[in-house]
């Protein structure tokens, strides 16, 4: 226990280490590099700060940003402005004064993000980083016109000095980004990017989310453009037009700049390429030229350096671990869905053990009685002529497992959506524990403790398992428990990427980890599509247990006959957005209406 | 104010064409092109190349705007080979990589000097007291409103129409039912080329001529498109006009010069938010 | 994580030897083997949306002809160009290379948008002087490191006004400005020394034109509107096309244009075409339009036969590396930069037919040694001299 912690620790102090040595290193290089790169070092660094910020907005959270260097603007603007009137504290205070300025600007250009998304939300942008250059170039910086240069800092006053101030605040950016990206923040970043309803249903703010990424990848541009108005003295707006704008954001894309290393090589490659040109004698409008094919080679083949590089790091490492122990490899349990089958982790391999012993240990007993958790009385949904769902009536037992069946398009998932709190113009009421849920939104359903999964796959590749799990699980489940989830689940270890996952082992993972926000009544989708008939009942036995482990509810959407009657204890039959049955297991399958109904679907099918 | 209104009209009917371009290439083909002045004006910009060949001025700018058509559908060809399945976003996004590439490209090609672009139109058209209306005005108006109402005829009425209606609401069926996915796409987008090159052709001798305030006519130009939802044809055009019209207004105000680059982009974001407002999430489910 | 360090330290350590390897500038005159050449260098706008390729250029001609006739004292110029990209850092990062990778003994020539106020107060601390080719933005006749061949956008403005208040006689002048960077002042500052000296003022005075503007329809029906006989703007090559083309399509034909040298190209001359009816404007140098022109002789030769364009640039980039070659061969002794700059502060001016005014650096807390203009006009689609001589300001 005692190593594990001191590992943990290792394991924490570990980018701190790092950064200590990459300042080691700027210091070194600021002392042996000729003053020319010194100089270049510095441009490259604000570079990478900027390219850090987008990594955030356009990597992370896949909001396509075209206005990174109007944020930059607002940086210097708010350094110029600061150092012409002489305010206390010097560079040091006013960059991240700077920064926050520009954050701030980020959040108020991130408003339209809550309902613009994707290329809508590229349009409005680009027309900020257009507005904002004109504005620049009509309003010019302060001291531009008085001539007073931004004092740098008393302890770094030359180039090199200055340099190596750069080198120590990249490494304070990095080290925030790092943090940042670790925290349930950057899990929302890419949580987001992935699906809005997805990071709802986890009970995360949808809105806070889309603006801490702005707010935060606009701070890091900030503190760029702050950089830069130390570095050159007077800031003219020619450092921050829309097309360098939109030259960083292709660059973003090319280096795959989420990754703090591959923002540092983007940097290089920002100043790298323009210096080679000009060594060889070319224009340097070639540059522009260079990125733009990058771009175009980049997005067309789905690539960029930081994922191919990463690949390759991957495939080596496994590539030495597999012969360091061949036999064991050679199961891989399950093939990936996914065609680049080269990279994927196999998933847990101990598949026969249906139930760990580990996790065996009393009820968490909130359960107490058995009254109605949920209660839903007249709930009717209608799509313009269509009605989805009319006067459906249900009720939850507490602690039972109730199974929604009907034919396609019955109405289960709209079912499982109004009561998730997606269809907010849904008539009739919904009542979780005598507490009426009208009018709230996803967000306060899923922390009240109503949990989903989804029929879709809303388990964002870019996070890893252990992420994923205590994102979802908002703090609910200590590491110890959803190590516990995991395996109980036979899912892969916390640090397995979910990338390298297949499709159907997600949809556990998602299970798992919806058990880890010890919800009061979890909404199962078609959890089991895409598992092996042996994985469909190992994970009955599983789905079974819930109830009396950790006393959850269970409403479960499953065509699996075979799966319902081993699972629900009630039924719950649908057919044009009607109930035409309900109650007791065995009862409703005796039904004739649901033999007609239900068996005549599956026949057709 | 008026006058200011009537002047901004002729920029207002090339906001309006583009946007219509722009539409049609959202609905038809997935993307939101950024690039779409810049093959214009890099169309533009050959025909004057073609020009001081001596090639008769309409001779040169017919072939501009050919080789703009083929750029387009080169482009269009790239996205459609290599991203046949990828999201809007990802598309659009080799939009913006190639706005990048032509303006650097344009630069490095025809330089930095004034090029002599030769009015195909010069002067008013008419005029009403002291309001001038220009040919390029008239002529601008009209292209956009027929573009819009051949674009209009085109998808509701003709075969290939409803082939495209198919294609952009039904790409997998579409193509199961044997409609020729690729070619047509590559066909819209040099279509769309074609209509830019041959509206910045027109435009482009009455105006500032470097390649990066041409391109970023863009800007206005995807904003009037957006207020559309990049759906409406008849909202592009209206809002592209609106655009023009509400520019060359304010700009008869001084004191309003930094609030007139906000206010197209305030009144656009206001508006979709307004417009937008039920929509809360991002897919249907 | 430990990979990723090494990961980034590899790629740091390769991209810095990359670079070192990659040694010494082939943008130099001859391939710098020998250590003792004598390095010039100059800061200029090559790329992006305006360049101004010709000062630089023009120079190196001068300078290659220079070496070619033996050099001084056996010693060759090294002429290095760099380019600033219209970008402040790489401006900063340009006279860094010059001076300090490059050791340059001087600037000779420069043509840029932000080359002096981004870099006069670095030239000043390392003591290094910059006779620029081309000065556009204010520092550039503000420092004591930079004295400018040319007269440079502000006293151009001044001379334009007073040339059409007083010579052309023009009443109802309307001025347009387009600010960049922070040249706002500088204008105003000239603006209201063409008004005290002639007692004459502005309609009006526009200065928010956006720069780069792609429509200029309505500063041309606020002209109309205001009934303006004659418009001065500051406008470069583009925009002021953009000017003249909207001012045809509304129809307003009938008014004087003032315009500044940096509309002065034949490029213009043929873009403009029939709109350009009435353009004037005061040449910072001896005309070159007129092939006749004797003071422009060996200019013109010289040009020609490196196939540079004719432009001012080309004429200041000219001016100044002769200016430097005469300071130099008066330098007795080693030539360092101390020397040469030590000769900057203490030469004689010289004269020189392409320009009205002697050239001289000095001593003083700025400088602006030209300023005379020729006043040439647009006629039927190509410029012609609108006077037979200077006119001097003072």
């Amino acid at each position: 226990m005692l190593r594990a912690n001191s590992l943990l620790a290792r394991e924490r102090m570990k980018p701190l280490a790092i950064a200590v040595a990459c300042v080691l290193v700027g210091w070194l290089l600021s002392a042996v590099l000729p003053a020319y790169f010194v100089f270049l070092g510095t441009t490259a660094i604000v570079a990478m700060i900027s390219l850090l910020g987008l990594g955030i907005v356009t990597g992370s959270a896949g909001m396509m940003a075209l206005c990174q260097l109007s944020f930059a603007a607002v940086g210097a603007w708010a350094v110029s402005w600061l150092n012409s009137v002489d305010a206390p504290g010097g560079l040091v205070v006013w960059l991240p004064l700077g920064g926050l300025a520009a954050a701030a600007a980020g959040v108020v250009v991130g408003l339209p993000a809550l309902r613009l998304r994707g290329v809508n939300l590229a349009v409005v942008t680009l027309g900020f980083a257009a507005a904002a250059d004109l504005t620049l170039g009509k309003i010019q910086f302060p001291g531009t016109q008085t001539g007073i240069q931004v004092a740098r800092p008393d302890l770094f006053p030359g180039d090199r000095r200055y340099f190596l101030f750069a080198v120590i605040v990249l490494a304070l950016c990095s080290l925030l980004v790092h943090y940042l990206q670790a925290s349930r923040w950057g899990s929302g970043w890419k949580f987001v990017a992935f699906s809005e309803r997805g990071t709802a249903s986890a009970g995360t703010s949808v809105t806070v989310t889309k603006l801490t990424a702005f707010g935060a990848g606009a701070f890091l541009a900030g503190v760029g453009g702050g950089l830069l108005s130390g570095q050159v003295g007077l800031v003219y707006p020619s450092s921050f037009t829309t097309i360098q704008s939109l030259a960083l954001y292709v660059l973003a894309i090319v280096s795959g700049s989420y990754l703090i290393d591959m923002a540092v090589l983007g940097g290089i490659l920002w100043v790298l390429v323009p210096e080679l040109l000009k060594r060889f004698g070319i224009s340097q409008d070639w540059g522009f030229v260079i990125f733009g094919a990058l771009g175009i080679q980049s997005l067309t083949t789905g690539s960029n350096l930081g994922a191919d590089l990463r690949a390759m790091w991957w495939r080596r490492t496994q590539r030495r671990r597999k012969s360091a122990e061949a036999p064991a490899a050679a199961d891989a349990a399950r093939a990936p869905a996914v065609p680049d089958a080269g990279t994927k982790v196999p998933a847990a391999t101990s598949q026969t053990s249906a139930v760990p012993a580990a996790v065996r240990r009393p009820t968490s007993s909130a359960v107490s009685g058995a009254g109605a958790l949920l209660s839903v009385r007249g709930l009717s949904v209608t799509f313009g002529h269509v009605t989805a769902l009319s006067e459906v009536d249900l009720d939850l037992t507490e602690g039972s497992v109730t199974g929604l069946m009907g034919p396609n398009g019955a109405g289960k998932s709209t079912m499982v959506d109004a009561l998730a709190g997606f269809l907010p113009q849904h008539q009739g009421t919904i009542q979780l524990a005598g507490q009426s849920l009208n009018g709230l939104s996803p967000m306060d359903r899923a922390r009240l403790g109503i949990r989903r999964t989804f029929q879709q796959d809303r388990v964002p590749p870019t996070l890893s398992v252990g992420a994923y799990v205590r994102f979802i699980a908002r703090g609910q489940a200590s590491d110890e428990r959803v190590e516990e989830l995991l395996r109980f689940f036979n899912c892969p270890p916390p640090s397995t990427q979910l990338a390298r996952v297949d499709v159907g082992t997600r949809r556990l993972i998602e299970v798992a980890a919806n058990m880890a926000a010890s919800p009061r009544l979890l909404l199962l989708d078609e959890p089991a599509a895409g598992l092996s008939h042996e994985e469909h009942v190992s994970f009955a036995e599983q789905l079974v247990q819930l109830p009396d482990r950790f006393g959850t509810t269970l409403l479960l959407i499953e065509h699996d006959l075979d799966m319902v009657r081993s699972v629900c204890n009630d039924l719950v039959v649908l057919n044009f957005g009607e109930v035409i049955a309900s109650g007791q297991r065995d009862d409703v399958l005796a039904n004739p209406q649901v033999m007609t109904a239900y068996m005549g679907e599956l026949e057709v099918s | 104010m008026l006058q200011g209104a009537s002047a901004g009209l002729a920029a207002g009917g090339l906001y309006a064409v583009i946007a219509v371009c722009l539409t049609l290439m959202a609905r038809l083909v997935r993307v939101v092109n950024f690039s779409q002045v810049a093959i214009g004006m890099f169309a533009a910009y050959l025909a004057v190349i073609f020009a001081e060949q001596h090639l008769p001025q309409w001779a040169a700018t017919a072939a501009g705007v050919c080789v703009g058509a083929v750029v387009s559908g080169l482009i269009g060809w790239i996205i459609a080979q290599w991203l046949p399945e990828a999201g809007i976003g990802a598309r659009s996004a080799v939009s913006v990589a190639s706005l990048l590439l032509l303006v650097s490209l344009s630069f490095i090609l025809f330089g930095s000097k004034p090029k002599t672009f030769k009015s195909l139109l010069p002067g008013p058209a008419f005029s009403m007291g002291n309001v001038v209306v220009t040919q390029v005005t008239v002529v601008m108006v009209a292209l956009a409103l027929a573009v819009a109402v051949g674009c209009h005829v085109l998808l509701t009425k003709s075969k290939i129409g409803t082939k495209l209606r198919a294609l952009s609401e039904r790409p997998t069926t579409a193509e199961l039912l044997g409609v020729p996915a690729k070619g047509l796409s590559i066909a819209v987008w040099a279509g769309t080329g074609l209509i830019s090159a041959a509206a910045v052709s027109i435009v482009a001798p009455t105006q500032t001529n470097d390649p990066i305030s041409l391109s970023f006519i863009i800007v206005p130009a995807s904003a009037a498109a957006l207020l559309g939802g990049f759906r409406r044809l008849d909202l592009a055009v209206v809002g592209g006009l609106a655009l023009g019209m509400l520019q060359g207004a304010l700009a008869q105000f001084e004191q309003m010069s930094v609030l007139r680059y906000w206010v197209p982009f305030l009144i656009i974001v206001v508006f979709l938010l307004w417009a937008e407002r039920k929509e809360v999430w991002d897919v249907a489910r | 994580m430990i990979s990723k360090l090494t990961k980034i330290g590899a790629i740091a350590m390769a991209s810095a030897l990359l670079m070192t390897a990659c040694g010494e500038d082939t943008n130099s005159t001859k391939a710098a083997a020998a250590g003792d050449d004598i390095v010039v260098g100059s800061v200029n706008a090559l790329s992006g949306g305006a360049t101004f390729p010709e000062a630089s250029a023009a120079s190196k001609a001068v300078f290659d002809a220079f070496n070619a006739s033996g050099g001084i004292n056996g010693k060759k110029i090294n002429y290095v160009i760099t380019d600033d990209k219209g970008d402040p850092s790489t401006a900063s990062q340009s006279a860094r290379d010059v001076v300090e990778s490059k050791k340059a003994v001087a600037m000779v020539g420069s043509a840029s948008l932000l080359d002096c106020d981004v870099n006069a107060k670095y030239y000043q601390q390392n003591k290094i002087l910059s006779l620029q080719g081309t000065g556009v933005d204010p520092a550039c006749f503000s420092s004591p490191a930079v004295s400018p061949v040319n007269v440079g956008p502000f006293l151009d403005t001044e001379m334009t006004l007073t040339y059409g208040s007083e010579k052309l006689g023009l009443t109802d002048i309307c001025g347009f400005l387009e600010i960049a960077g922070s040249t706002g002042p500088a204008y105003k500052a000239a603006i209201d020394n063409w008004s005290k000296k002639t007692g004459k003022s502005l309609k009006f005075l526009d200065d928010s034109v956006p720069l780069g503007s792609p429509d200029f329809t309505p500063q041309v029906i606020k002209a109309k509107n205001s009934g303006c006989k004659a418009v001065s703007i500051n406008a470069i090559e583009p925009d002021a096309i953009g000017l003249l083309k909207a001012a045809e399509a509304q129809g307003l034909t009938d008014v004087t244009w003032l315009f500044l040298t940096s509309t002065y190209t034949s490029e213009f001359a043929k873009a403009a075409g029939s709109a350009g009816k009435g353009v004037y404007v005061p040449a910072e140098f001896a005309p070159f339009t007129d092939p006749n022109e004797a003071a422009n002789k060996d200019w013109r030769a010289l040009m020609e036969k490196n196939n540079i364009p004719l432009t001012s640039f080309a004429q200041g980039g000219y001016l100044a590396a002769t200016y430097f070659i005469e300071v130099l061969k008066g330098i007795k002794g080693d030539i360092t930069r101390q020397s040469v700059t030590d000769a900057l502060l203490a030469m004689k001016p010289i004269e020189n037919p392409m320009v009205g005014t002697p050239y001289v650096f000095g001593p003083g807390d700025k400088h602006g040694s030209n300023t005379a203009a020729w006043p040439v006009q647009l006629k039927d689609g190509a410029w012609v001299k609108a006077s037979d001589t200077w006119m001097r300001q003072n």
